[in-house]
C-alpha cells in the first residue's frame, strides 16, 4: 500500500521516534539509581557536616503565672512555632506544640477533662503526655522540655 | 549455551528488578529527608549505605544481562 501523501512532507514516525528498548530502559533505570544513590550521599553530607544545632533555651513565664488548672500559650523553638504550657490540678507541669498532628489546626486546653482539644476536627490529646485520646489524630504531640531556673519556666528542646 | 529466548526473559526479570530496587532508593531518599529535616542524624550513614548498596546491585544486575547478552550474540554469531 503507498504512503499517504503527507507523510512524504512530513516524514517524522512517532511510533519509532519515541520507541525505547528494554536495553535503554534498564540502563536509565540504573542511571536514576545512581542519581538517587549520590543525592542520598548529598543529604548525608548535609546532615554530618551541619550537625543538628542545639535547642535554643528560651524563657516562657514566671514560674507562678500558671496557676493549677491553667495554661499559657508561648512559642518555642522560634516565634512561629506555637506551644502551649499546662499545669495540671496537682502542680504538675507539661508543654507541648500547639499544632495538631492531624491537620495542623491550633489545639485548645479542656481544663476539666486535662485534655488538649483540636476544634478543626474534633481530636483530644491528653494533657499529661501528648498521646491522641479522640479523632482523627493518631501521633502524638511534639512535648517541649520545660525547666524551672529560680523563679522562671524555660523551654530547653523539643522532644518528638 | 545461552538461547535467545532465555535472554529475553532474563532481560525482561532484570529489568523489574532493577525498577523494584530503584523504587525502594526513592524511599529511602524520602527517609533521609525526613530525618535531616527532624535533626535524626543517626539515619542519614544508613540510608546512605543502603542506597549505594541497591546502586551497586542494579549496576551488577545490568552489567550481567548486558555480559549475557554478549555472550549471546557470540554464540549466534558463530553458530
Amino acid at each position: 500500500m503507498a504512503e499517504e501523501r503527507w507523510r512524504e512532507d512530513f516524514p517524522v514516525r512517532w511510533d519509532e521516534d519515541n520507541y525505547m528498548t528494554r536495553r535503554e530502559l534498564a540502563k536509565f533505570l540504573t542511571l536514576g539509581s545512581g542519581l538517587l544513590a549520590g543525592v542520598n550521599v548529598l543529604i548525608a553530607i548535609i546532615g554530618l557536616t551541619r550537625g543538628a544545632p542545639a535547642p535554643p533555651v528560651r524563657r516562657i513565664a514566671a514560674a507562678d503565672e500558671v496557676a493549677p488548672g491553667g495554661s499559657l500559650l508561648f512559642r518555642y523553638p522560634t516565634d512561629d512555632d506555637p506551644c502551649i504550657l499546662v499545669r495540671d490540678p496537682s502542680g504538675g507541669l507539661a508543654a507541648f506544640s500547639q499544632v495538631c498532628t492531624h491537620l495542623s489546626c491550633a489545639i485548645v486546653h479542656r481544663p476539666g477533662e486535662h485534655t488538649l482539644a483540636c476544634p478543626c476536627h474534633k481530636g483530644s490529646f491528653s494533657a499529661s503526655d501528648g498521646r491522641p485520646l479522640a479523632g482523627p489524630p493518631t501521633r502524638w504531640l511534639p512535648r517541649i522540655v520545660v525547666e524551672q531556673r529560680g523563679s522562671d519556666l524555660v523551654a530547653t528542646g523539643i522532644e518528638v | 549455551m545461552e538461547t535467545r529466548q532465555q535472554g529475553s526473559t532474563l532481560f525482561s526479570a532484570v529489568l523489574v528488578l532493577i525498577a523494584i530496587l530503584v523504587v525502594i532508593q526513592l524511599w529511602l531518599v524520602a527517609a533521609a529527608v525526613d530525618a535531616l529535616l527532624s535533626r535524626q542524624m543517626a539515619v542519614l550513614v544508613p540510608t546512605t549505605i543502603a542506597s549505594g548498596v541497591l546502586f551497586a546491585l542494579s549496576g551488577g544486575l545490568l552489567w550481567y544481562v548486558v555480559s549475557f547478552d554478549a555472550r549471546l550474540r557470540h554464540w549466534s554469531r558463530r553458530g
